[in-house]
């Protein structure tokens, strides 16, 4: 429990050296970073500078890539989300992502949202099924526009709604951790503006972790940021410190729009 | 020159003749117009060539065979018209035409090329056509008969009677029922077996096995595939048949025959794995990865994936991938011949031999028959009725595949 | 150390249910695969050990003496005389060549003489006449000549037949195995390699050991060719209209669906057109490879179209572009340049038609390809034109052995399945090995 200790109290997620590799190329070299609980964490830089890639070690969703190994320490809550006793099916119950591109599932909107629940076992009845359906289409600022056609297919909605769909879909399994990936990229400005609203709403109850290609988004709706250069961590601090007065010459070249 | 009529042989050599004469023709006839220089030409000497030899080819395939048809609609109607002679002299003179025809239009501003591309594209009109005609042939081939049967044999008594028992004194009793209830049993039994194991297959193949595994089970279980029915009817005839009448019929004593629905039944099965495994395994493949990643991180396992997502998205090409394998099943006839038996019987027994339509097919076609009684006749009914089955299914399954697949291009 | 309650390092029960569940799910799917492996392994052992024994067989080496007042008795080796001698004139001179060599080995056997004599094939007797009468001086002298064995005793120096199966049998008897053991150890009886089996013809049901697939392999070599000359230009041919230049309108769409449905029409309907439309309407020749291969065509006709217009359908519209762009035709540019870039694509879907064509058994049953046939079809005759004669092909030759009774013919008709097997195998591996040769990634 040595190393335990090292990590910082209050934090929600702490990484140690983290090292990815996909096959012999590393895609991260040695990432450490400390998240802290019911804040905006948002991940740029350019693309293929590994920001993805460490996003998804987060709920080890690298896992289902045969070639990808992820090595380091990483903890939720203090604990070792790579121990062998740990099941990525409970930590990703915990730790809920979106992807970039919407993705409903070929089914009713009820059921999409309704999906986690069942699989995990988290309601009893039908009426608290319904309860916790509602509340996440609530909590992604969706119940109003589908609330009367809760039947109809999750596919049939616009891109934006669908987005939101997707997050409501994730809320549902009572995550303590939301990963974002891109989530905003395949949307058009007033869907991303939706979307960026409901983040930071979202932050109340979540510990949010985004990446965007946007600085100006992260700008927007984050409290920290990461920036990432060629699978390592450059520079990790306030938004505003980042992004006002970066230490680091190459964070200053991204935002400044020199490299990227 | 009467040795030219003896043998209808010499027809090609002189058309081939004719051919080569007016590829030089319309070649030379292009050179002169051109007066040495190519320039002035609309098309090359060698496109006037080509053009020549298709103008005479072409119309000649065309005319001969017309005639023959003609020909075999007048035997059909017992007359014999159009003797060799006249097709012979008929063949030449369009020959003739097209040489002459073709050495004449050669000319400095003829566009042969263009000529020639049209003689090409007719060609290959007409060989896109044969898929239609054999479709039409497969419908005339049956209808006609099968006319002929009913007038012969009540189709109320075809369709609905229960026995079948012909006799080739008169007086048969032709009932498909016993017949399309043996089809049904061993296709519901090949199909009880087929389906589990081949969608098991794919599953395993497609969402859990590594690129090494599946390199080697995919091509193995593809082997099923391109292995010949008589040979699995050989297997059915000399392992499996003795086999399950050894060590399930008889100690259950359920019956003592080799033959039986079940053995045509599960060996058929083994033949259909690979048609349900492949398509589902296409079907399934089609599915965006995205969904199974949206699924995963919403923390379900594999199967729950497999079973909640991938599986309904996937499930039109599996229904289409099933009906194709029920329509295969139904048409199957090696299989049947060597191992479900020649009895037509109303049973529910799987153990006791049964016939098909497939069957009654061949065993009313082979041998000595007699193409005015209701007994050979029959065959033509039971075909029909055969092809009919299966176009629906197929025709359903073809939909269902097509339109599948443009969901997720 | 204890850990909280919602600890990620303790599996909850509802989770270790989900595990279990997908543990059997998983293993539902492998053992799936495992069940169409055993299959295959089951299906391709049982064929095999049944059918190779198809490739031995059992000779017994005679000294015949040919008197010649029996063979030749105006003495002047006229053959048209000697013919005259049948068959029947012959079968002694077999049953007393193997009497005097059970009585040189010096076996003593109470088995009465017709029986010795029954050890040798009735095919024996043909083949000594045969060779006699192309030898005519061989007359008045003995001439030393390995002869079939019977069935039965070829069954069992391969295992088939018993001594216990023998005592049932009235073909043969346990005794007749015994002489055939003794003349076994001695070396006038041996089995060895059989190479007749794939040149020979095949034989009537009494003669199993003599039967061979030598017709059944022309015939399905005549058809093969007549499905290669026809289906493979058609096939293209109406590809390349159908891809490259049909306007997709409802008509297209109907073809294609046509030629899906085509592609999944059972064969047997496919006999039925052969048999209504080129025997009884156009009047060719039953039984004859012209026929077996025309109705073949139609049937591998879908299969070539299809793999054709996938072939066609992968190079790239660039291709295309290009060609058109220097002032080349639509035909030229498909025949100079498409074409041959989807040529190794086409040749791969030809071999597997011609494949499936191989093997197909039904429509040939229609056309009257079943029937009995002991001589050598030409490829051309002045009485029956082009492959008119009457012939068989081999899956049918394996369904005829397999209606025999003679239980010598399922051992005849499993090793024509291994033969078959190996024609299929040699063909599928020659496409695949095409298509990893030229396989091109755009």
């Amino acid at each position: 429990m040595k190393e335990a200790s090292m990590i910082q109290t209050g934090q929600k997620i702490s990484a140690r050296n983290v090292q990815v590799c996909y096959g012999d190329s590393p895609a991260i070299r040695g990432v450490s970073v400390d998240i802290a609980p019911n804040t905006v964490t948002a991940f740029i830089g350019p693309s293929g500078c590994g920001k993805s890639t460490f996003l998804r070690c987060l709920n080890r969703m690298n896992d289902t890539i045969d070639i990808c190994r992820v090595s380091g320490d990483i903890r939720i809550d203090g604990e070792d989300i790579y121990d062998r006793r740990v099941d990525p099916v409970q930590l990703r119950a915990k730790v809920g992502m979106v992807f970039q591109k919407p993705n409903p599932f070929p089914k009713s909107i009820f059921d999409n949202v309704a999906y986690g629940p069942k699989i995990h076992g988290l309601t009893r009845s039908k009426a608290e099924l319904a309860g916790v359906v509602e509340n996440a289409l609530r909590k992604a600022a969706l119940w109003d526009e589908v609330k009367d056609r809760l039947g109809s297919a999750g596919t049939a909605l616009s891109g934006g709604q669908q987005q939101r769909l997707c997050i409501a879909r994730a809320i549902a399994t009572s995550p303590e951790v939301l990963l974002m990936d891109e989530p905003c990229s395949a949307l058009d400005p007033i869907a991303t503006a939706q979307i960026e609203e409901l983040i930071d709403d979202l932050r109340q109850n979540f510990c949010v972790v985004i990446v965007t290609h946007s600085m100006q988004q992260a700008a927007r709706i984050s409290q920290k940021t990461a920036f990432f250069h060629l699978g390592s961590l450059v520079e990790y601090g306030d938004t505003d410190q980042i992004f006002t007065a970066p230490h680091d010459p190459r964070t200053e070249s991204y935002i400044t729009g020199r490299i990227g | 020159m009467m040795w030219v009529f003896d043998t209808i042989l010499s027809l090609p050599v002189l058309v081939i003749g004719l051919a080569v004469l007016a590829m030089i023709g319309a070649q030379v006839r292009a050179r002169l117009a051109a007066g040495g220089d190519l320039r002035r030409l609309a098309a090359l000497p060698r496109a006037h060539a080509v053009n020549a030899a298709l103008s005479v080819l072409i119309p000649v395939l065309a005319c001969y065979a017309a005639l023959s048809v003609a020909r075999m609609i007048g035997r059909q109607q017992g007359a014999q018209i159009l003797p060799d002679r006249t097709l012979f002299w008929a063949v030449l003179a369009v020959a003739l035409i097209g040489c002459i025809d073709a050495i004449l239009r050669a000319s400095a501003r003829f566009r042969a090329r263009a000529a020639s591309e049209a003689w090409i594209k007719a060609l290959l009109i007409a060989a896109s056509t044969t898929a239609i005609l054999t479709t039409v042939g497969i419908v005339f081939s049956m209808v006609f008969e099968a006319a002929n049967f009913f007038g012969q044999y009540g189709w109320r008594d075809f369709f609905l009677s229960t026995e079948w028992a012909p006799n080739f004194r008169g007086n048969s009793a032709l009932g498909i029922l016993p017949l399309l209830w043996g089809t049904l049993y061993v296709s519901f039994i090949a199909l009880a077996f087929a389906v589990p194991v081949g969608l098991f297959a794919a599953i395993y193949l497609s969402e859990y096995a590594g690129p090494r595994l599946r390199g080697i089970a995919k091509p193995l279980i593809e082997i099923l595939a391109g292995i010949p029915t008589i040979v699995y009817g050989l297997f059915a005839l000399i392992t499996i048949g003795p086999m399950l009448r050894d060590y399930f019929a008889q100690p259950l004593g359920l019956g003592d025959s080799a033959s039986s629905v079940m053995t045509a039944g599960l060996v058929m099965g083994i033949m259909l794995i690979p048609f349900v495994s492949s398509l589902s395994d296409d079907a399934m493949g089609a599915v965006p990865q995205a969904m199974r990643d949206g699924s995963s991180a919403l923390g379900a396992t594999r199967s729950e994936t497999i079973r909640q997502v991938v599986l309904p998205a996937a499930l039109p090409g599996i229904m289409g991938a099933v009906l194709l394998a029920a329509s295969r099943a139904i048409g199957e006839t090696m299989i049947v011949v060597l191992g479900a038996g020649a009895a037509a019987r109303l049973s529910l027994n799987p153990f006791e031999a049964m016939t098909t339509i497939t069957v009654k097919i061949v065993s009313q076609l082979t041998g000595d028959t007699d193409f005015a009684s209701p007994e050979t006749l029959v065959a033509f009914a039971l075909g029909l009725t055969l092809f009919t089955l299966t176009l629906c299914l197929n025709v359903v399954a073809l939909m269902i595949v097509r339109k599948y697949r443009e969901q997720y291009e | 150390m204890s850990e909280p309650a919602n600890s990620l390092l303790a599996q909850g029960a509802r989770t270790r249910r989900r595990r279990a569940s997908e543990a059997r799910f998983r293993a539902c799917g492998l053992a799936a695969i495992g069940i169409a492996a055993l299959a295959l392994i089951v299906l391709l052992t049982s064929v095999i050990s049944s059918g190779v024994g198809a490739f031995k067989q059992t000779y017994i080496t005679l000294e015949i003496a040919l008197p010649e007042a029996k063979l030749d008795k105006t003495g002047q080796r006229d053959p048209a005389q000697m013919a005259k001698v049948t068959t029947f004139g012959y079968a002694p001179l077999l049953g007393d060549a193997l009497l005097a060599q059970v009585d040189a080995v010096g076996i003593t056997t109470p088995l009465p003489t017709k029986e010795i004599a029954g050890m040798i094939s009735k095919e024996a007797v043909a083949t000594l006449r045969d060779h006699v009468l192309a030898n005519p001086g061989l007359v008045g002298g003995t001439v030393t000549l390995d002869v079939l064995a019977d069935g039965r005793i070829d069954g069992y120096f391969k295992g088939r037949v018993t001594m216990q199966s023998a005592a049932l049998d009235g073909n043969t008897s346990p005794e007749a195995l015994r002489v055939a053991q003794a003349l076994a150890d001695a070396g006038v009886i041996e089995t060895r390699l059989n190479w007749r089996f794939l040149t020979a013809p095949d034989a009537s049901d009494q003669r199993p050991e003599a039967a061979g697939l030598g017709v059944a392999i022309l015939g399905s070599l005549y058809m093969m060719a007549v499905v290669l000359v026809l289906a493979l230009p058609i096939g293209v041919a109406a590809s390349i209209y159908l891809e490259e230049f049909a306007p997709r309108n409802r008509i297209s769409d109907l073809i294609e669906v046509n030629i899906s449905n085509l592609a999944a029409v059972p064969s047997i309907v496919y006999g039925i057109l052969g048999l209504a439309i080129f025997i009884n309407f156009a009047g060719l020749r039953q039984s004859s490879p012209l026929v077996g291969g025309l109705v073949l065509t139609l049937m591998t006709l879908p299969t070539i179209i299809i793999s054709t217009r996938a072939a066609l359908k992968s190079v790239p519209p660039s291709i295309r572009d290009a060609a058109l762009g220097v002032g080349a035709s639509k035909m030229q540019s498909v025949f100079h340049h498409i074409l041959p870039l989807a040529a190794p694509g086409i040749l791969t879907g030809t071999i597997i038609g011609l494949a499936q064509a191989l093997g197909e058994t039904a429509p040939l049953l229609l056309i009257g390809m079943v029937a009995f046939v002991r001589e050598y079809p030409a490829a051309y005759s002045d009485a029956a034109d082009l492959f008119g004669e009457a012939a068989t092909a081999l899956p049918v030759q394996v369904f005829n052995w397999t209606q025999r009774a003679d239980p010598g013919f399922a051992e005849r008709a499993s090793g024509a399945i291994i033969t078959l097997l190996i024609f299929l195998a040699v063909m599928n591996i020659a496409a695949v090995l095409l298509r990893r040769r030229f396989e091109r990634r755009w």
